[in-house]
């Protein structure tokens, strides 16, 4: 050993017992079987819900008429749409497009199941929509019948506020995008819905809390019990950086761990994600904010549980109902991403960050929730998938734009870690050891 | 050695004599260091030992399981018994008091004699229910959170200090000590979850002067609502005690506890929400005793995709699991401290 | 001089404050309280060089004296300094120090290389360094041959020289063994023994602690006797015994005739008090134990006695705690 008291030997120093202890750390987690088991069963728990999410990627959607102009009203062999299209009388079965010249032959009923999809690409400020099947755009009607939501354009669909903002009114005009194709929003809608609710609920709160709950609440409590600690505390290194080397331990094995459960989420989840393309891309930003999520959930729990462990021999008392409480701040995260109360909270915070991803990413999840509730007015019920997309999708609860969110959300997930280090290592050094 | 014989009358102050009083409190593992007189002594002998059969008269079986289920509940209230942690004790206290809350609100509803305040807080079919199987706060915050912090080191902690082997050298079977310490876990929640209970309904018959014939009227949901409660407290029991069993822990048996009924439940209502499917439902011990509760008490199901049976058989089957993990490792449980 | 910093900077010095005038240990009136318990009351003592004993009663105080000293605990009043240093706010001298704790928990997952070159990185050793060194001192107390075995498997003794090992690794200038010989079978004790005695040899100052006497005895002459949390001796065991001549002492004799040899004797002014148990047996109480022990030879040789054995029951480390404490309990 050098006794060279340069700055560069220095930080070698205190790099050599930083990588020792975490090293130390990292094979003792290593070693123990209950790590191995809270691993499994977080995977097994993964597992489950991505089978489901297979099941649900794969099973057919019943395509429904959402309009009901499949329907052959007056039994003359066309149906109501087409009779629309070409102006003569739905109730009449002596009206029929067979009677124009030159005659119409009938359509199969099954053409009028989901012949006019949304239009997402037709999307304008203020205006969007298309009268794929013409049954608007029909002759047969007057420039007003056209205009029935009174902006001007004739069969559109007008968004009141279309991007973020605090809620959308659609008002379309009767007859546009009235049919859109059911499989295809449910697998979109669920699809999407899935991701944030395995990335909320399975990555950053189950993973996030039981990890550290089960690994980092006796990094220092349980040496401090058996005795061994007092081996680590006799060599020349400060309490605060055996909590910290400590912590790195634990991360060197908890990130790794969270990050292939990741991966492998977005590999399955690219494969068989509704897409144009052999695989899903659009994904990778709100998987990143997930990702970047999950991590942060795991620093901060991991240091406040630690701490709590320090604090007290039964810490654990104070992290179980914390824990609980956390439960209670996710689910108040859905139903009201900002309430104040969740600034007290680590799961809010982490919570913010994953829907700034999503909001970045996919711009258009407002709208598409709340085309898919249009049609609960309607007589008919929501398209499938939108009440699920509705319940896991929030807007991000600051405030402020999405990136602003993330950059904020970052910050105050980084203090709060290291407060509890900061905690943790005064506490820690001022703790008597037997 | 005869008496030594005195020469002088002041007493010789000998370092034996000395040694009597200025370490009388010896705490005896020093004596395999030789003393001052030791060092004289020339020969040894071996006493012949003989044992004698006590003849006493051993207490019946279920004296002996008494005495073992006192110590563990008297812990609760004062020293000298099982040492539950002060920290425990007082959520116990807290859990007990929160769970009073229904009780508290019938009598504020009698003095104020607010209908409405009565409706929601009284007893009928839905608050009874809810006493027990309430989701928040009472199965977030409170239940499973005492069931964690009871199983935490109710067998672990034993085989960690070492007691599990002063039980075991005591005319005491396994099968009987570990009955007690099941008892004992589900006699302490049932303080906090059917006391309360009783207490409950004392309250509305005390405040609204209720007669026999609302009594009996009500007390086959009152009945619904206690089996409910009680199989509420078996399962959670069942489920920590054989998660303490595996462990040598206090933190693992408690955190196992509270991850099992709180991430299978997480998990169901993720899948419930997405896919519209309940199955997962079946995995979570909450859940099944709430649909089974729903079931018995006869309130509004929020279960509706398969019947109350299923959640009845998946209840059998993870207490039957948990009970054999807790027999096998309990009949081959090493009894040295480790 | 020394610059006081806090725990949280300074463990970041490599090299910690040389201090060559301050002792190795240093303690000023300290004394520690647990509630109304004084497990250490009023301890002043410096320390450098040599092989010391420290001696006491299970629950005299030896564990609090070395938890002090290895900023386990804080003082409840004076001051602790090791290398003149207050170990409970800089962990630095620590880099001189090697500890034994008496605890007998250990990493049992770990290979004993694996154990005591983990520790030795912390010292800021490479890997390489660290794994150089842990063999070199698993070698020096016997454990080379299964420096590669996990700890879980060892013996009592084997665990006690891992303990060892992993504080000799920083090659200190100070090692502390608390209780290294408790619970270790006769083999174990003797090689345990050597280490210390070589370590000693070595010019490394060295505290062991014991409530066994006989193994002090075995280990050095240099002693501190603890008893109820109060410094009683300290020095030289015999210098100690020299100062104890004051104090009465036993004398044996064992011969034919004990009656007659003690006429004889009866008559020396040294003399206060006899004794038979038997008849062959005389024992003698004396205020003035070395004069007595230089004439009583010659008062045997001269009155022609036949005495085949001279013996000084009182003379072990047992009773000269009993008189020492005699007083102060």
């Amino acid at each position: 050993m050098s006794s060279d008291s340069s700055s560069r030997s220095l930080w070698k120093g205190v790099d050599r017992k930083a990588m020792a202890v975490a090293e130390f750390t990292l094979k003792q987690q290593r070693k123990r079987l209950s790590t191995w088991v809270v691993f499994g069963v977080g995977f097994a728990a993964m597992a489950i819900l991505t089978m489901f999410y297979i099941d649900g990627m794969v099973r057919d959607y019943d395509a429904i008429d959402n309009d009901g102009d499949s329907i052959d009203t007056d039994g003359d062999g066309y149906p109501n749409g087409q009779e629309v299209v070409y102006g003569t009388d739905i109730y009449n079965e002596n009206s029929h497009p067979g009677l124009l010249t030159p005659p119409v032959e009938p359509d199969d009923p099954s053409v009028w199941v989901n012949e006019d999809d949304i239009d997402w690409d037709a999307l304008v400020a203020g205006s969007h929509g298309y009268d794929d099947d013409g049954d608007c755009r029909t002759d047969a009607r007057t420039a007003s019948q056209k205009d029935s939501n009174n902006n001007g354009i004739p069969c559109d669909v007008r968004m009141v506020n279309a991007l973020y903002g605090d809620g959308i009114a659609i008002e379309g005009d009767t007859n546009v995008d009235e049919d859109p194709d059911d499989a295809a929003y449910a697998r979109e809608a669920i699809h999407r819905a899935s991701v944030l609710a395995l990335g909320k609920f399975g990555f950053v709160f189950l993973i996030g809390i039981f990890v550290p709950l089960f690994m980092a609440t006796g990094l220092i409590r349980n040496e401090m019990t058996s005795g061994t600690m007092h081996f680590m505390l006799a060599k020349p290194i400060a309490r605060t950086e055996v909590f910290l080397y400590r912590m790195l331990g634990f991360l060197a094995l908890a990130w790794p761990y969270v990050t292939i459960l990741i991966l492998l989420e977005v590999i399955v989840f690219g494969l068989a994600g509704p897409s144009e393309g052999f695989f899903r891309l659009q994904d990778l930003g709100v998987w990143l904010s997930i990702w970047l999520a999950a991590l942060l959930a795991i620093l901060v729990y991991g240091m406040l549980f630690c701490m709590l462990g320090v604090m007290w021999k039964h810490g654990i008392i104070l992290a179980l109902p914390f824990a609980a409480w956390e439960l209670g701040m996710i689910l108040t995260t859905l139903g009201a991403p900002d309430a104040s109360i969740l600034r007290f909270s680590v799961i809010g915070w982490a919570m913010n960050i994953v829907d700034a991803g999503a909001a970045l990413t996919w711009t258009d999840t407002p709208l598409m929730i709340e085309i898919g509730m249009w049609f609960d007015s309607g007589g008919s019920e929501s398209l499938e998938g939108a009440e699920a997309l509705q319940i896991f999708a929030s807007t991000p609860g600051l405030g402020l734009g999405a990136l602003a969110t993330i950059v904020v959300s970052v910050v105050v997930l980084l203090f709060q870690a290291a407060s509890c280090w900061f905690l943790g290592g005064v506490l820690f050094k001022s703790k008597e050891i037997e | 050695m005869s008496d030594p014989e005195e020469l002088t009358p002041d007493a010789p102050v000998t370092g034996q004599g000395r040694m009597d009083v200025a370490w009388g409190a010896n705490t005896g593992d020093e004596s395999d260091v030789s003393t001052s007189a030791a060092s004289t002594a020339k020969s040894g002998e071996i006493f012949e030992q003989e044992y004698t059969q006590w003849n006493g008269i051993l207490n019946p079986r279920w004296m002996r399981n008494w005495s073992i289920l006192r110590h563990h509940l008297l812990g609760i209230f004062k020293k000298g018994h099982r040492p539950w942690s002060m920290p425990t004790r007082i959520f116990i206290l807290i859990a007990f008091l929160a769970s009073l809350g229904d009780a508290a609100m019938t009598l504020l509803a009698s003095l104020i004699g607010s209908a409405e305040v009565h409706s929601w807080f009284g007893v009928n079919r839905d608050n009874l229910y809810g006493h027990v199987l309430g989701f928040f706060p009472r199965n977030v915050l409170w239940y499973p959170i005492v069931a964690a912090l009871l199983v935490g080191g109710v067998i672990s902690e034993d085989r960690h200090h070492g007691t599990s082997a002063l039980y075991f050298s005591r005319p005491v079977s396994r099968f009987d000590y570990i009955g007690m310490k099941y008892l004992s876990v589900v006699l302490i929640q049932s303080f906090v979850v059917l006391l309360t209970y009783f207490i409950y309904f004392l309250a509305e018959i005390l405040a609204f002067g209720r007669g026999w014939s609302w009594m009996i009227d009500v007390f086959p949901m009152f009945l619904a609502g206690l089996i409910a409660g009680t199989i509420l407290i078996v399962t959670y029991t069942s489920l920590g005690l054989s998660l303490s069993s595996v462990s040598r822990g206090r933190f693992f048996p408690g955190i196992g506890l509270l991850a099992i009924v709180f991430g299978t439940k997480t998990l169901a209502s993720i899948v419930k929400n997405l896919f519209e499917r309940e199955i997962l439902y079946l995995l979570s011990p909450y859940d099944c005793v709430a649909h089974v509760g729903q079931a018995i008490i006869g309130t509004q199901p929020t279960y509706d995709q398969y019947p109350w049976t299923y959640s009845l058989v998946s209840l059998l089957a993870m207490n039957a699991a948990a009970l054999y993990i807790l027999a096998t490792r309990v009949s081959s449980m090493e009894v040295t401290r480790e | 001089m020394i610059p006081d910093l806090s725990q949280q900077g300074a463990s970041n010095q490599v090299t910690p404050p040389a201090n060559p005038q301050a002792p190795v240990v240093y303690f000023q009136g300290v004394s520690k309280t647990y509630g109304r318990i004084h497990a250490l009351s009023n301890i002043t003592l410096g320390l450098s060089g040599g092989v010391t004993g420290i001696l006491g009663m299970n629950g005299a105080g030896k564990s609090t004296l070395f938890k002090l000293l290895m900023g386990k605990l804080r003082p409840s009043s004076g001051e602790v300094k090791l290398f003149g240093v207050n170990p409970w706010k800089n962990p630095a001298p620590y880099a001189r120090v090697g500890f034994v704790p008496e605890h007998e928990k250990m990493h049992d997952w770990m290979t004993a290389l694996d154990f005591v070159s983990t520790f030795a990185r912390l010292h800021g050793m490479t890997r390489d360094e660290a794994t150089a060194e842990a063999t070199r001192v698993l070698e020096f107390v016997g454990l080379g041959e299964v420096a590669n075995k996990e700890i879980g498997r060892f013996s009592k003794g084997m665990r006690q020289r891992t303990k060892i090992a992993h504080a000799l690794v920083n090659d200190p200038d100070l090692i502390i063994l608390d209780e290294p010989l408790q619970g270790c079978d006769p083999l174990a004790r003797t090689t345990i023994m050597n280490v210390i005695r070589e370590l000693g040899k070595m010019g490394r100052t060295v505290l062991v602690s014991s409530h066994i006497l006989s193994e002090i005895e075995r280990i050095t002459e240099q002693i501190i006797i603890l008893h109820h949390g109060k410094l009683v001796a300290l020095g030289n065991l015999h210098a100690i015994r020299e100062r104890l001549d004051q104090i009465p002492h036993t004398i044996r004799l064992v011969g034919t005739d004990a009656r007659a040899l003690a006429k004889d004797i009866l008559g020396h002014p040294a003399v206060y008090g006899l004794s038979f148990p038997n008849d062959h047996e005389l024992l003698i109480q004396t205020y003035h134990f070395g004069e007595l022990h230089a004439e009583l030879p010659g008062l045997i040789v001269n009155n022609g006695h036949d005495v085949s054995e001279i013996d000084n029951p009182d003379d072990d480390l047992e009773s000269l705690l009993n008189y020492l404490t005699g007083g102060s309990s």
